[in-house]
């Protein structure tokens, strides 16, 4: 590994920890700011879930270095990822509609 | 080298010990059940699970996950420095990855006290239960995480830091659902 691969390296990884940091912060801040079950609080669970996903993926393809490897793996742990946030969406969404104080 | 790494089949592509891609993946699975059963309850008992979330503290959650995510940070860096520069070289970074866990459960554990000083247990209500049985579950894994990464610390293979820093990022990445879902979806 040649000095400009390993300094590669390490801005790639203080990259995905600012993009990590960042979307931290955004999501809480979206949740602070918003009230629970009401359209402002749809969209900050929209921003939370849509940043989870995010972040997850910058661990696993920079942290993990799964980027590392082939396409199929990238996709199996992508769906898992869109499985099990996408059930918390619709099961939340679907909480949300069945109160009488929802959207 | 290429003849061993051959023996894995398609594990051989994922990078570091493909058993630990095969931890990872069921911990996603295992965790992911969890995290659709604390959905489903949610569903089924709106009013309980908002009153339960409204008693967490989101800015603390969001401190944890700083600290959690800035220690993968580290992990990451002890792989890379390792690999490029040599063992003693990636202590430091080690030691920093380390003790920020140990920050992680030391907030958690306050967080606990808090809960504990109001009466909220994990047999108060359904949220409380599944709360501690997450958070606990999860928390556990960290204390494993912290000890894995003092093992690998020890005996410092570039193989070694690979599979112990893989096992801290996965801590990592379970935390990374848990957060928003518990904390977040209100």
């Amino acid at each position: 590994m040649t000095h400009e691969d390993a300094h590669a390296w390490g801005r790639r990884l203080l990259r995905a920890w600012a993009i990590l940091a960042a979307l931290t912060g955004l999501s809480v801040g979206a949740a602070l700011m918003s009230g629970s079950g009401s359209r402002a609080g749809l969209f900050s669970v929209v921003v939370a879930l849509a940043a989870s996903f995010i972040k997850a993926r910058q661990v696993l393809n920079h942290f993990l270095d799964l980027r590392r490897a082939g396409g199929s793996w990238r996709t199996l742990f992508t769906a898992v990822l869109l499985v099990i946030l996408g059930l918390c969406l619709v099961l939340y969404l679907a909480a949300v509609f069945r109160s009488p104080s929802g959207l | 080298m290429n003849e061993q790494a051959d023996d894995w089949g398609i594990l051989s592509q994922l990078p570091g010990n493909p058993l630990m891609w095969v931890l990872i993946l069921s911990e996603m699975l295992v965790f992911g059940a969890l995290f659709v059963a604390f959905a489903v309850m949610r569903l089924l008992h709106p009013a309980m699970f908002l009153a339960g979330q409204a008693s967490l503290d989101v800015a603390l959650g969001g401190l944890n996950t700083l600290v959690l995510v800035t220690s993968g940070y580290l992990a990451a860096r002890a792989v890379q420095v390792r690999t490029v520069a040599g063992s003693r070289a990636s202590l430091p970074w080690l030691g920093g990855a380390m003790t920020l866990g140990a920050c992680f459960l030391a907030i958690k554990a306050s967080e606990y006290a808090d809960k504990a000083a109001h009466g909220l247990g994990i047999e108060t209500n359904g949220f409380y239960t599944l709360f501690y049985l997450m958070t606990g579950f999860h928390a556990l894994h960290v204390v494993m995480g912290i000890i894995v990464l003092g093992i690998v610390g020890w005996k410092n293979s570039v193989e070694n830091l690979e599979t112990g820093a893989a096992f801290w990022h996965m801590v990592d990445l379970i935390w990374l659902i848990l957060f928003p879902l518990v904390y977040l979806l209100r």
